[in-house]
């Protein structure tokens, strides 16, 4: 487990110690107001998908946010078990739930909250069934729709009305709706951090097209007489397309109180809030410098971590444990080994994936460590 | 974490929640032996990093199986931490220190174990120095060397023997010796591993003599890897070999065929969408894919397409079927960078858990 010099409250951001995962709470807090506000003429709401942060005091500020949905959602049975005992009580599962464990404490869960969870496949729902009727309660399902991403998901079609009536059908089940999580509209590479985005028009285009199927087999399934109360997608990078859709009932978007390089770059309405703070430990020669934080302590697998706030220079590689900068300018090149750096995390999932306290600092000043409870929670 | 998963003493694998972490055991020894019977009646010892590990428990039984300094190799102050309150005697961190609140820290530890440090620069000398005299402590210092890593080191030799006079007579510093640490060469014969590993391990000794005609003494060179552990050990003037990877291993090293692939992820088919595909519950939180993808185990015919952070997402050759619920094993192309993304090894042997261990430094970037 981590284990950071607890400084007091008060403390100035640039003496923590580092490598330091660092939340700026006035930056969140604007980009929480950003993405809430935008539902305020909209039919549908939020629900924070909290499995890239992990930290329920975040969770638990934006669900006192503006338009949200009152509930989360989250990818593990683990990070349920974590965000229902700190006191979030609606949670929805996107992901398959399938060994008997699993299901059984998802059932467990079920005792004391709302809890939901995403299917595609007909013996998932028998087996979700018969364990939701043995334990007595009742397990609210989304039909998973595949609109382009290529992972889990039924096809958007006659498919997925079988299996919501298959659903419908089932003791201990109660069919909720539908859900599908769209693919980034990207031309193509994405993790290389080369590649380029379309043109926000031609991505509105697609993201429109691509919900537009989710509401196109919402029809097809109330057609065939089973009510749709929800219409859960997601995320940050199609917020304000999802808001102006009618039939969309909720949007599960996770990136935007804390964003990374990669959404920042797509929406540029809202700023990074979560950074690292890395101190230089040697400079070996007049162009290089060498920091605390390397791939363990950045998360550079889809991508490196970008430096920030020094011109003229640049992080170019990560190892193990150090991080190496190109120092290109005069500038630059007065860094010297003890000052202190800020890196914004490309992915911000896998980035705090790697910690387990979040030091949150308003004004520059510290105001205290906030557990990354849902860190680890694979299972 | 606390709450996170810990089963029984005798859980058979199949039975195990997943994405788990297992070691295989038997591998685990295997890989164990190998280093003590090399390292066994020579001059030079290894130091094992616990970088790799970060687990006190993994570091005792490297040093009980044999061919030890009797100590480890730290990356972090407060992996240190970890391993000197875990009763590990002797302790390297091989990077710069340069904060002061480190530096404090790796001054307490000296009080209850021997603390080897490293450095390239004057001004950290003095630091360190002004620290360890304050406190009534001595620190072991270790010049670093740059051999081609392109990271941290001194550059030249003049520079470090320059270094190695102003450490000498700093009080609170003993100089103990130099080190360099050298880049994963994908070298898969043994041969140019040796020509690769005498080459740049020639710098190392060629500072060690240098810093010897000027009158100090050298009592300890620390340099060479996994890869270069049979290279490093062989060469007249080495002390201590810094070998990691070897234990856990990784499809990176697959060339080094005497070692065996222990830490292995396994991962639970939670969907099969279409013909062909499988969505499994390991993504890259789980596993690192910084170098390759994983390698799937004892199953021809299945490969990973890619990975998001929570799924990966699997191919399957014509004729292959999965069914949700079916288990698979992952092997990591990088150990460490997967091993830090995990709190707990679950020691696997006959099909059977044998002991679960906390990795009680994962997460200690600082």
């Amino acid at each position: 487990m981590e284990r950071p010099v607890f400084q007091p409250t008060g403390t100035p951001v640039m003496d923590l110690d580092t490598p330091a995962l660092v939340v700026d709470l006035d930056v969140m807090e604007r980009n929480i107001e950003t993405l809430h506000s935008r539902f305020d003429q909209s039919t549908a709401k939020v629900r924070p998908h909290v499995t890239g942060h992990q930290t329920p005091k975040i969770a638990h500020r934006q669900l006192q946010a503006a338009n949200a949905v009152g509930g989360i959602s989250v990818t593990t049975v683990g990070e349920a078990e974590v965000f229902g005992d700190a006191g979030i009580t609606d949670i929805l599962v996107a992901s398959q739930i399938v060994t008997q464990p699993k299901i059984r404490r998802l059932c467990a869960l079920a005792g004391s909250n709302r809890i939901a969870v995403a299917v595609d496949n007909p013996q998932n729902v028998a087996d979700l069934s018969q364990a939701a009727s043995a334990q007595g309660v009742t397990l609210g399902v989304l039909v998973e729709l595949d609109v382009g991403l290529g992972r889990c998901g039924v096809a958007p079609s006659g498919e997925a009305v079988e299996l919501s009536r298959a659903v419908s059908r089932s003791p201990g089940l109660r069919f909720d709706g539908i859900m599908a999580i769209a693919p980034f509209p990207m031309s193509a590479g994405e993790g290389g951090g080369s590649s380029e985005f379309p043109e926000r028009q031609e991505r509105d285009a697609i993201s429109w097209q691509v919900l537009q199927q989710v509401l196109d087999t919402r029809q097809l399934i109330e057609k065939a007489g089973l009510p749709v109360s929800t219409v859960s997608v997601g995320g940050t990078h199609n917020y304000d397309i999802a808001a102006g859709m009618a039939g969309i009932t909720e949007v599960q978007a996770g990136s935007y109180p804390l964003m990374d390089h990669l959404y920042c770059r797509l929406r540029p309405e809202f700023s990074p809030a979560a950074k690292i703070l890395a101190a230089v430990i040697s400079r070996p020669t007049g162009e290089s410098a060498v920091l605390d934080a390397g791939h363990k302590a950045t998360g550079p697998d889809r991508g490196m971590a970008v430096l920030e706030g020094v011109a003229g220079a640049q992080a170019v590689r990560f190892s193990a444990e150090h991080g190496v900068l190109d120092l290109q300018t005069g500038p630059a090149q007065n860094i010297k080994a003890g000052d202190k750096t800020w890196l914004v995390p490309y992915n911000l999932g896998l980035c705090f994936n790697q910690y387990d306290y979040v030091r949150a600092v308003r004004g520059d000043k510290l105001e205290g460590f906030w557990p990354i409870a849902g860190r680890g929670r694979f299972d | 974490m606390e709450q996170q998963y810990r089963p029984m003493p005798g859980t058979p694998v199949e039975d195990l929640e997943t994405p788990c972490l297992i070691l295989d055991m038997d591998a685990l020894d295997h890989n164990m032996d190998v280093m003590a019977d090399y390292y066994e009646g020579r001059d030079s010892k290894l130091r094992p990093h616990s970088k790799n590990h970060k687990t006190p428990a993994l570091a005792h039984r490297q040093i009980r199986r044999g061919g030890t300094i009797g100590g480890v190799c730290s990356a972090k102050v407060s992996e240190a931490e970890v391993m000197v309150h875990g009763g590990i005697p002797s302790v390297f961190v091989t990077s710069e220190v340069a904060s002061p609140i480190k530096i404090d820290r790796l001054c307490t530890l000296a009080q209850q174990a021997e603390i080897l440090v490293s450095c390239d620069n004057a001004e950290n000398a003095k630091n360190l120095s002004k620290a360890a005299a304050a406190r009534g402590v001595d620190l072991g210092v270790v010049i670093e060397l740059e051999t081609g890593l392109r990271r941290c080191g001194v550059q030249e030799m003049e520079q470090g023997v320059a270094l190695a006079k102003t450490i000498d007579a700093l009080p609170g510093l003993n100089f103990k010796g130099i080190m360099s640490h050298q880049t994963i060469p994908e070298m898969t014969e043994r041969e140019d591993r040796v020509t690769e590993g005498y080459r740049v391990i020639k710098n190392v000794i060629d500072l060690r003599n240098a810093i010897e005609s000027a009158g100090i003494p050298v009592e300890i060179v620390s340099t060479g890897e996994t890869w270069s552990y049979d290279v490093a050990g062989e060469i007249p003037g080495v002390t201590e070999v810094q070998g990691g990877s070897y234990l856990v291993m990784e499809t990176g090293y697959s060339y080094m065929t005497e070692f065996q692939y222990s830490g292995k992820v396994l991962t639970t088919v939670i969907s099969t969408p279409r013909p062909g595909v499988a969505i499994t519950d390991a993504g890259q939180k789980a596993i690192s894919t910084l170098r390759n993808m994983p390698e799937v185990e004892g199953f021809p015919g299945v490969t990973v397409e890619s990975m998001d952070p929570d799924h990966a997402i699997l191919h399957l050759d014509d004729g292959v079927q999965l069914t949700p619920g079916d288990q698979l094993t992952l092997i990591p192309s990088q150990q460490d960078a997967t091993v830090s993304r995990w709190d707990r090894f679950i020691g696997v042997r006959d099909g059977k858990v044998e002991v679960v261990w906390d990795i009680q430094a994962r997460g200690c970037h600082n």
